[in-house]
């Protein structure tokens, strides 16, 4: 069971690891491409067009001079500078399937950027050079014609003049627009001047100079700026940036497509985990709804016990107290009984006391004296004479004397027959004295004898102890005069007695013998047993005999024992039972605390 | 861009607010010249800050003098860029930390944050770069960056200070980007010319007005323009003759951009030099060959313009170029 067990957690632990592996791969998979970054390079690179684009506006604003510095020149360079720097650590720090293509691609771009700046930087020099000798000359010019002018006449000095305003012309129109003839036209006027220029002044000359220099540079950068230009808009780095572009562009692409494949297998495996949830759900609120059935079947019976419980409480309390009800009416009846029924033996005795009192009165020979009374009287005046004369007078004094003896006698058996009145009256008084003690009415501690009292007893259950024919064996040795609770006592001992001649009520395979013996133990406990040979007691009652309310008998009403163990309990002694079982016998002994040697006064 | 868009009202308000203030006040309005730049000018004024990071740039500043940076510890950055002297020192090519003289002319470090590359070569596409290469340059610094960063790191109060304001405390590239910081202070706004720039056409005198003109009547400003007056571009030294031919005594240095490319049209080519200061950072040209503003300015006509002045147009030039000097910037 328990290794069942354990494999079953083994297999549930073994499974959720196995999907939540499944599960976080293809997370991760989806994941793995960032979207983020991926905009991030694009905006990145857009931004580095629009610098590109720029660039090559600042140039030909520089060009036709709207820009007068090349701040905005250097300006654009450093920030595509910085977002060089920024793709490339870009592209360094993110992800990618394509990492060298993409390493590739953004030296790429910086190439051409650099490749760029150079020609720009190529283009600031000789645009300078170039603005500057443009700028100059027309002032050459005008120099040289201010001082031509002073050598006015000259043929040489006209024609320089003429060639001077020739070549100032044919220069900007060079500016415009470039062209191999319009050079060789220039070079040839150049070359024509140079006879004239020999003629003319020194001074004339240096100026003369000074503006064929400047026409030569004009000359020599005009073109070098124009091919920069355009090698300027060759070398956009736009195209090496598309280029870095579709590397990335496929690389989404493909990121992408993985990311929605694997999403597909992810919707497909969440599905799948739905369905085992969702049997999983069912299958726990089917098995919520079994526990609850079983635990309102449980509830239901619960309350229902506890309903049945409470009436048979209910019925035991009542029955309890019809039981004491009874018993006390009971026990009263009893105990009315056995006063009546002593209280009649005593009777008996009275009457026949009464008989013979009233018939030794009736029959007295008080009626002989009488007579002789009566002789005596008749013969008043020889009273003498007749007694000692008279025949008859004579038997007189005889007979006086016989009917005093006889009249003392009579005296004595009236006298005897009183006093054994007298005692029977006391007795009955006794036995009511006893119904009292019943009652509880009583609880005096006097000085008693403990064997009269057992005889009381044993009197007081005579009527039932004949009529069963019980053989008592009385062991009373002779003890002092002991302070006790004579009606309680009284009240044990009688119960004891009548609870012993009852079990020996049924007996009929063996002579029904109760013994009752006292004796004292230690100086300091009076122990009285009454011992039966009757039914016994079951092992299992005899804790229970002295439980108020527990019989045995069909009539009995759990009473006496109950009162006669609290009674023991009150006078500060014991009485338990003992019995080898049931049709062993019973013996029941009673402890009580005496005070040997005290002044029972 | 969207933040000037929002600020730019904010700040004419706060402006109009203010100059409403001192007008009610009575007071002669002391405020700085407004903002507003001259979009026609080839030359353009010094921003007022190039916002660097202060505690960085702090301590650049420190390290700036620090003869730590040195491989015998006898110099540092500010013992040949003096910023008493124009942040330069005065010296036709100056003394390295083991008595070896430099290739070229120290170029001033005011304003160096404006220019488009470093060195008279442009070898250095940033500060930091120039840093590098002064530091490691035999002559010059003669340290090896291991050394400098353990000799740096060893003082506790360059320690806490890193710490503080960088992520990895002291670091090659860190010291590098303070001293870099430090340098994007030292740009020198609100020259007289710029005044003038600005709108305050008493800024300057009439005479430096007519130098302005001359100056572009001759066409120096083909190439000394944008806002640092040049330091945006290369260009050949000796256009219109051969300087270098005139001058005798060829080095190596001379060969310019060449030294960096490797191209033959890159021969004598050299940046640009800001004419920002230009009157403290005597002497001129790579070479230190002239010894004053009239000497540089005479040699630019003949070489570069290809032109012939008379001494008072020269004059006059000079006279602009000193309404060019500027004031430090505020700290930031």
């Amino acid at each position: 069971m328990r290794t069942r067990n354990r494999s079953t957690w083994l297999a549930i632990a073994a499974a959720t690891t196995l999907l939540a592996g499944v599960l976080i791969f293809l997370y991760a998979r989806s994941r793995a491409y960032d979207e983020a970054g991926y905009l991030e390079n694009v905006a990145l690179l857009l931004d580095l067009k629009q610098q590109g684009a720029q660039w090559e506006l600042d140039v030909l604003k520089s060009r036709i001079g709207l820009y007068k510095h090349y701040d905005p020149l250097a300006r654009t360079r450093m920030d595509l500078g910085v977002l060089l720097d920024k793709l490339e650590s870009q592209t360094t720090q993110q992800r990618h399937d394509q990492a060298a293509a993409l390493g590739a691609g953004a030296a790429a771009v910086r190439t051409a950027v650099d490749d760029r700046a150079a020609l720009i930087e190529r283009f600031k020099s000789v645009n300078a050079v170039l603005h500057n000798s443009l700028a100059f000359l027309p002032v050459a010019a005008a120099d040289v014609q201010q001082l031509l002018e002073q050598s006015r006449g000259d043929a040489a000095a006209q024609r320089a003049s003429a060639r001077v305003n020739h070549l100032l012309l044919d220069s900007l129109l060079y500016t415009q627009s470039t062209s191999n003839e319009r050079a060789a036209e220039i070079r040839s006027c150049l070359d024509l001047l140079e006879p004239d220029q020999r003629q003319l002044p020194v001074q004339v000359r240096t100026r003369l100079e000074l503006f064929r220099s400047h026409i030569g540079v004009v000359l020599r950068e005009q073109p070098v700026v124009d091919e920069l230009l355009g090698a300027i808009a060759a070398a956009s780095p736009s195209m090496r940036i598309d280029q870095f572009n579709e590397v990335l562009e496929a690389e989404q692409r493909r990121a992408a497509e993985q990311t929605r494949r694997y999403r597909e297998y992810l919707l497909v495996f969440s599905t799948a985990l739905l369905g085992l949830l969702l049997i999983a759900a069912f299958r726990l609120v089917r098995s919520h709804a079994v526990i609850r059935r079983v635990n309102q079947a449980l509830q239901g019976a619960n309350e229902n016990l506890e309903q049945r419980v409470r009436e048979r409480t209910q019925e035991l309390h009542q029955a309890h107290s019809e039981l004491m009800a009874t018993a006390r009416r009971a026990g009263m009846a009893e105990i009315a009984t056995n006063v009546l029924h002593n209280v009649g033996n005593v009777l008996n005795s009275v009457n026949v006391s009464v008989g013979l009192i009233t018939a030794g009165v009736r029959d007295s020979k008080v009626q002989g004296l009488a007579k002789a009374v009566g002789l005596m009287r008749e013969h008043a005046d020889d009273l003498g004479r007749y007694l000692t004369g008279d025949a008859k007078g004579k038997l007189l004094p005889g007979y006086l004397e016989q009917l005093s003896q006889a009249l003392l006698a009579e005296q004595r058996g009236v006298a005897e027959e009183l006093a054994a009145l007298a005692r029977s009256v006391d007795h009955v008084k006794e036995i009511i004295a006893m119904q009292q003690a019943h009652a509880g009415s009583s609880h005096l501690v006097e000085p008693l004898q403990v064997g009269q009292l057992v005889h009381d007893a044993l009197r007081m259950n005579q009527e039932g102890l004949m009529r069963r024919r019980v053989v008592v064996d009385e062991q009373l040795p002779p003890i002092p005069e002991l302070a006790l609770d004579r009606a309680r006592l009284l009240q044990i001992l009688v119960n004891l007695i009548g609870n012993a001649g009852q079990a020996l009520e049924s007996l009929t395979d063996r002579e029904r013998q109760l013994r009752i013996a006292v004796h004292i133990e230690q100086e300091s406990i009076l122990r009285i047993e009454v011992e039966d040979n009757g039914v016994g007691i079951a092992p299992e009652h005899l804790t229970r005999v002295f439980a108020h309310g527990f019989t045995t008998k069909k009539d009995g009403h759990g009473f006496g024992l109950h009162s006669a163990v609290i009674a023991a309990r009150e006078m500060g002694g014991t009485l338990t039972a003992h019995s080898d079982g049931p049709d062993t016998g019973a013996r029941f002994v009673l402890e009580l605390p005496i005070k040997l040697g005290e002044d029972i006064q | 861009m969207n933040w000037s868009r929002w600020c730019g009202p904010l700040q004419r308000l706060r402006s109009c607010a203010l100059a409403c203030a001192l007008a009610i006040a009575g007071i002669p309005a002391l405020a700085r010249p407004p903002l507003a730049s001259a979009p026609d000018e080839p030359i353009q004024p010094v921003p007022w800050t190039l916002s660097p990071n202060p505690a960085r740039a702090e301590i650049g500043r420190l390290l700036f003098h620090d003869v730590r940076l040195s491989g015998n510890g006898r110099v540092a950055c500010a013992s040949c860029h003096d910023l008493a002297k124009g942040g330069a020192d005065g010296r036709v090519r100056s003394i390295g930390a083991s008595g070896g003289l430099t290739g070229t002319n120290t170029p001033t470090v005011l304003n160096a944050a404006l220019n488009f590359r470093q060195f008279w070569n442009g070898r250095a596409d940033s500060l930091e770069a120039q840093v590098d290469q002064v530091v490691r340059h035999p002559v010059e610094m003669g340290s090896a960056w291991e050394d400098v960063v353990r000799r740096v790191s060893q003082d506790p109060k360059y320690r806490g200070a890193f710490a503080a304001a960088y992520l990895d405390g002291v670091t090659m590239a860190n010291i590098q980007n303070a001293i870099a910081s430090f340098e994007r202070t030292l740009i020198t706004p609100n020259s007289r010319f710029d005044r003038f720039l600005r709108g305050d056409a008493r800024a300057i005198s009439e005479a430096e007005k007519t130098g302005y003109a001359m100056f572009k009547r001759y066409g120096c400003i083909a190439c000394h323009q944008g806002v640092n007056v040049g330091g945006n571009m290369f260009q050949k030294f000796g256009v219109m003759g051969d300087y270098f031919a005139q001058r005798g005594q060829p080095a190596q240095a001379d060969l310019g951009r060449y030294l960096v490319t490797g191209q033959e049209r890159d021969k004598h080519v050299f940046k640009v030099p800001s004419l920002r200061n230009v009157a403290l950072t005597a002497p001129y040209f790579h070479d230190g060959s002239a010894k004053t503003l009239e000497e540089a300015v005479d040699v630019m006509f003949r070489f570069q313009l290809g032109r012939i002045a008379p001494k008072e147009d020269r004059d006059s030039i000079v006279t602009f170029l000193r309404s060019l000097t500027g004031e430090p910037a505020a700290a930031p």
